[in-house]
């Protein structure tokens, strides 16, 4: 799956600073192991540089077989770089503007405009916890229920976020360009439920689509042994695209592609 | 120059560095013969990692006011009144003058931490290159988002600049970049987390804040108690009377010994 689970995002979101602690503790870690063996303080010491350097050099020479033995590490590669700079470099200023606001006035638009920004900015508690307080003040806009959605699907919860993009779909049919559709049919997916193909074939019939709805396409109808059509949607996936693809269709038209050559197909 | 004068009430802690920088040049007879020179370096504070540990703790910021000679000084003086008056007038003087002193330590502590044991530094380098952190620090806490500034063409060569500098001193053998990174970290978290924050009760920064202290002291102890050099196992092995311990660190202070000088095993001899 594209989403990382959130207990694994929030440990990797960590990382960074449980390493400056570890650096930070180290010379006291190495102290105490000397006032008991000086000797065995030097080799931890020695050993442990040269298991740096060697992790180092393992690192790089396993991406670049990664690389040549997975074909889409590339393209996750820039995915997971896109992502990284998107966080660092995303302004913060509309988000603090928006919540300063709603302090004076509540209405259901600003939590809508408070939980899109949230959720553009990856701070999904902030967002769902606006995105629900707005559709409880406004149950009758399409693109709260769509936001909201997009939360719950990210979040794995795959009843809420299929109830959610229903909803926006019946408010507002072909919303969002028929991304509610899309990620209706994809929650039905991964729920097992039989009426997933129907859902992701009207989207495909109604607006056509990019590698990642072509590929859940595919995934869907190999789950109902129509492996003709899902051949089809995955070449449709790793076709040459029109235009540069955002780093997120890239990596789905970079699995198509690998998919393709698992089954001995050219794409 | 005369600006420099006439504004002097705004900028005190430059001009009391840049003061320092050439009473110390002057009391060190930098013009002298060569040989009192480098003794008067010595007495005057020079770093090295060996005098650092040897009780001299105070070498770790005293090396951040001498030079090792009149190009070097000049130097640093433009460099220094290139960046320290508008630095000066941003951050205010308090934190400018704590700005200089950490990262003058930073740059002292990445070399205890990096170098032979009577490798000798000097210069005050690592203190503005401390200064050009703060100002990249500055940049990101003031734009839309941190890398909002690179839109900008001045920030954009400032960068380079930096960027130049260390090529330069990676390229020139007698030049130490290590004290040079050590102070630009030193500058640009100090700044960053400190000096300049964004949001002050964010529980994000407090723990950055939490942790970058803790680095720091986790270095200074590491640069005060070295527990893996192999001159420091060696003192410690003369200073104690315990014969066992001694001769632990004794083999301890064989196996920290750089590879160069290490003694060749011998052989196996054929009976």
């Amino acid at each position: 799956m594209l989403a990382m689970p959130p207990a694994l995002r929030t440990s990797l979101r960590q990382l960074p600073l449980v390493c400056v602690w570890l650096l930070a503790a180290w010379p006291l870690l190495l102290w105490l192991v000397h006032s008991s063996d000086p000797e065995l303080a030097v080799a931890i010491a020695e050993h442990t540089a040269n298991g740096l350097w060697s992790g180092l050099w393992w690192c790089a020479g396993s991406t670049l077989v990664l690389c040549l033995i997975f074909p889409p590490a590339p393209a996750w590669l820039r995915l997971a770089m896109t992502r990284t700079w998107r966080t660092l470099a995303m302004d913060q200023a509309p988000l603090r503007r928006a919540l300063s606001e709603l302090r004076h006035f509540e209405t259901g638009a600003r939590h809508a405009e408070i939980g899109r920004l949230a959720r553009l900015r990856e701070q999904n508690s902030l967002a769902l916890h606006h995105l629900a307080r707005a559709v409880e003040l406004e149950d009758g806009v399409a693109g709260t229920w769509h936001q909201l959605g997009l939360i719950l699907f990210q979040q794995q919860e795959w009843h809420s976020a299929c109830n959610a993009f229903l909803r926006a779909e019946t408010l507002d049919p072909g919303h969002a360009f028929g991304d509610a559709l899309l990620y209706l049919g994809r929650a039905l997916h991964e729920l097992k439920d039989p009426t997933a193909l129907t859902t992701l074939r009207t989207h495909q019939q109604r607006h056509g689509g990019g590698p990642r709805s072509h590929v859940w396409f595919a995934e869907a109808c190999q789950r109902a042994n129509a492996g003709q059509e899902a051949l089809i949607a995955l070449r449709q996936a790793a076709a040459p695209p029109r235009q540069r693809l955002s780093a997120e269709e890239n990596w789905f038209r970079a699995r198509a592609r690998v998919r393709l050559w698992g089954k001995g197909s050219d794409p | 120059m005369n600006n420099v004068l006439a504004e002097a009430d705004e900028i005190p802690v430059t001009l009391v560095v840049a003061l320092a920088y050439g009473t110390l040049a002057v009391v060190t007879n930098m013009f002298g013969p060569g040989e009192e020179f480098v003794q008067n370096l010595h007495t005057f504070g020079w770093l090295t990692p060996g005098l650092a540990t040897d009780g001299q703790a105070w070498r770790l910021l005293s090396h951040a006011f001498l030079h090792g000679g009149i190009v070097h000084l000049v130097f640093n003086l433009t460099s220094l009144f290139a960046l320290g008056p508008a630095l000066e007038r941003s951050l205010g003087s308090v934190r400018f003058a704590l700005l200089y002193v950490l990262s003058a330590l930073g740059g002292g502590l990445a070399v205890c931490v990096c170098y032979e044991p009577g490798q000798p530094v000097v210069g005050g380098s690592g203190a503005l290159f401390g200064m050009m952190g703060a100002v990249v620090a500055m940049n990101m806490r003031s734009g839309r988002h941190a890398f909002a500034f690179l839109d900008f063409e001045g920030p954009r060569r400032f960068l380079g600049t930096i960027v130049l500098n260390l090529v330069l001193g990676f390229a020139l053998t007698f030049v130490s970049n290590t004290a040079h990174i050590g102070g630009l970290l030193a500058g640009f978290v100090v700044t960053f987390l400190w000096l300049r924050p964004g949001d002050g009760n964010s529980p994000l920064l407090k723990r950055w804040r939490l942790a970058t202290t803790a680095l720091f002291a986790g270095l200074l102890f590491a640069s005060l108690v070295p527990v893996t050099r192999f001159d420091w196992l060696l003192q410690q092995a003369d200073a104690t009377a315990d014969m066992q311990q001694r001769e632990a660190l004794l083999r301890a202070a064989v196996r920290a010994l750089p590879p160069s000088l290490r003694p060749a095993e011998q052989p196996p001899r054929k009976r």
